[in-house]
């Protein structure tokens, strides 16, 4: 799983892709941190907000982009190596489990360095990191990680994942953020297995979130098990 | 120990059976070669054992472990039959990071070694998407070996790639061999399977229709050595004798001097026959043996 994750990791900081979307976390940190005040006086904000108004601009770019972003840089990371064969190598020499999770591993990794690499810029205006706020954010990036992985699991071709990539990260907030606040009984149930529900509460449970990450994966282990190359 | 046992294993897409049911066992320490013509079978059956796909049916262990099991795939080095490499790693990278996947990482100096004995030292620095077909397969090879494995399977070792380095790769077989690793191999290549497998195996339509060292095929295949001897001139009074008694040991006898062309129905009545030549005091020069190639064998079959 570490080979895997390693390999996953070291993979993603490498091309364009990536170096395009860590400037665009850096940016998005510095300046929203710097022009916090203006956020501010824009807008009427609870005490709790104004707080933490500092890390508004990076919450905000997460929420509506976060998903498209991990799906534009792992959209592939299991269908690549089915469609191209090299998946062989990897099942021949260790446990199935270890692929999807070292997988997992590699691009959760990547995010949490980018992530704190963010909310350290973001002190520096703060003067403090927001441990729950981080977490909340960690929590979210995981969620989107594992339906990233789950799709190339289920999507044999890179082709359609990356397409779904794009439409799925464009249309996954505005509809998660619709069914989080709407009273449709028809689709109000379906807030309960989209994070951003659990990310407006102001307590702990957000680690619903990282346990419906959880449950995508076994969901995605369960069919790699399956599948023959 | 066994390095590989089969049980009755099948496979079967929907209804259509493509490998139906085959017992199997392979000694540690063998080259077993695998053969049959496309469609056969082989590829689904080296593909259940190193757990590429499911068997639907059917046990099978391997060093003695019953498997898929995770813990044996460590011991155990695989080419499958189509090698696609990660473009954007060099040979080296590969090597260095597949051994590490087996969990026996190696260092630089193991890989330069595996690769000079695949004939690529010169290419470890270049990406494998500026690979050749044949290099693809030596690369194949080098991986499959690179972490020492007891257990080798290969998948067409050699398709697809020039003849020099065809002699380069039996070589390393042989070699491999010798050092104690077994091999499991699949094959076109009728020559190269009868030149370095102890044993062999034909499959045909999904089950395996003869198995055995090179010479018990060919004696399943045929019950007649046809013998071809070199001779000096019979002296007269020696002929009538010669011949009557070369007719009680075989047939299809043909004397036209200097040559006597006899077949007989195993190996002891030839040296019977130079013995007989000898006492009627007839010097013999050559002595050819007429046996069936593998090629014969897999054709007749």
């Amino acid at each position: 799983m570490y080979v895997i994750g390693k390999r996953e990791f070291i993979s993603l900081f490498k091309g364009i892709k990536s170096i395009m979307i860590i400037v665009i976390f850096i940016v998005t940190a510095y300046y929203s941190a710097k022009f916090s005040n203006l956020f501010m006086s824009m807008m009427e904000l609870t005490a709790r907000e104004g707080e933490h108004i500092h890390t508004f601009g990076l919450l905000a770019l997460l929420l509506l982009f976060g998903q498209l972003f991990v799906m534009g840089l792992s959209h592939d990371s299991i269908n690549r190596e089915t469609h191209e064969r090299t998946i062989r190598f990897l099942v021949t020499r260790t446990s199935r489990t270890s692929i999807i999770f070292g997988k997992f591993f590699g691009i959760w990794l990547f995010w949490l360095i980018c992530l704190t690499i963010s909310f350290l810029i973001t002190s520096i205006f703060a003067q403090k990191i927001d441990i729950v706020i981080f977490s909340q954010t960690m929590s979210l990036l995981t969620y989107y990680i594992a339906l990233t992985i789950l799709l190339s699991v289920l999507i044999s071709k890179p082709g359609i994942t990356m397409f779904l990539g794009i439409v799925i990260g464009l249309a996954f907030p505005i509809f998660g953020l619709w069914v989080s606040s709407t009273s449709n009984v028809w689709v109000s149930w379906m807030k309960f297995i989209i994070p951003y529900y659990y990310l407006f509460e102001n307590d702990y449970t957000y680690w619903l979130i990282i346990l419906l990450a959880g449950i995508m994966l076994v969901i995605a282990n369960i069919i790699f098990k399956r599948r023959e190359y | 120990m066994n390095a590989i046992e089969t049980k009755q294993l099948k496979k079967s897409y929907g209804e259509v059976p493509i490998v139906k049911g085959i017992d199997l066992i392979v000694e540690q320490g063998e080259i077993f070669g695998f053969l049959g013509r496309n469609g056969a079978g082989k590829s689904t059956f080296i593909n259940m054992l190193t757990d590429i796909i499911q068997p639907s049916s059917g046990a099978y262990t391997l060093l003695g472990v019953k498997s898929p099991n995770d813990q044996v795939k460590k011991r155990i080095g695989v080419m499958p039959d189509y090698s696609t490499f990660y473009g954007s790693l060099t040979a080296m990278e590969h090597l260095k990071f597949l051994s590490a996947l087996s969990g026996k990482p190696v260092a630089k100096a193991r890989c330069m070694e595996v690769l000079q004995l695949v004939g690529l030292e010169s290419h470890a620095h270049k990406k494998t998407e500026k690979f050749s077909f044949g290099m693809k397969k030596k690369l194949g090879i080098a991986q499959a070996i690179v972490h020492e494995p007891e257990l080798i399977f290969l998948d067409e070792p050699t398709s697809g790639v020039d003849a020099e380095s065809v002699i380069h790769i039996h070589k390393l077989l042989i070699q491999l061999h010798k050092s104690g690793k077994t091999i499991f191999m699949t094959s076109h290549n009728l020559d190269e399977v009868e030149k370095i497998c102890t044993r062999i195996a034909i499959m045909q339509e999904g089950q395996i229709v003869k198995i055995g060292t090179m010479d018990e095929l060919r004696n399943f295949y045929r019950s007649t050595i046809t013998v071809k001897i070199k001779h000096s001139p019979v002296p007269k009074s020696e002929q009538v004798k010669l011949q009557q008694w070369l007719e009680s040991v075989g047939t299809d006898l043909e004397m036209k001097d200097p040559y006597v062309t006899i077949n007989v129905d195993n190996e002891k009545k030839i040296a019977d026959m130079i013995r007989a030549f000898n006492q009627c005091n007839i010097d013999i020069f050559r002595v050819e043996v007429e046996e069936p190639s593998l090629e014969e064998i897999f054709l007749d079959e």
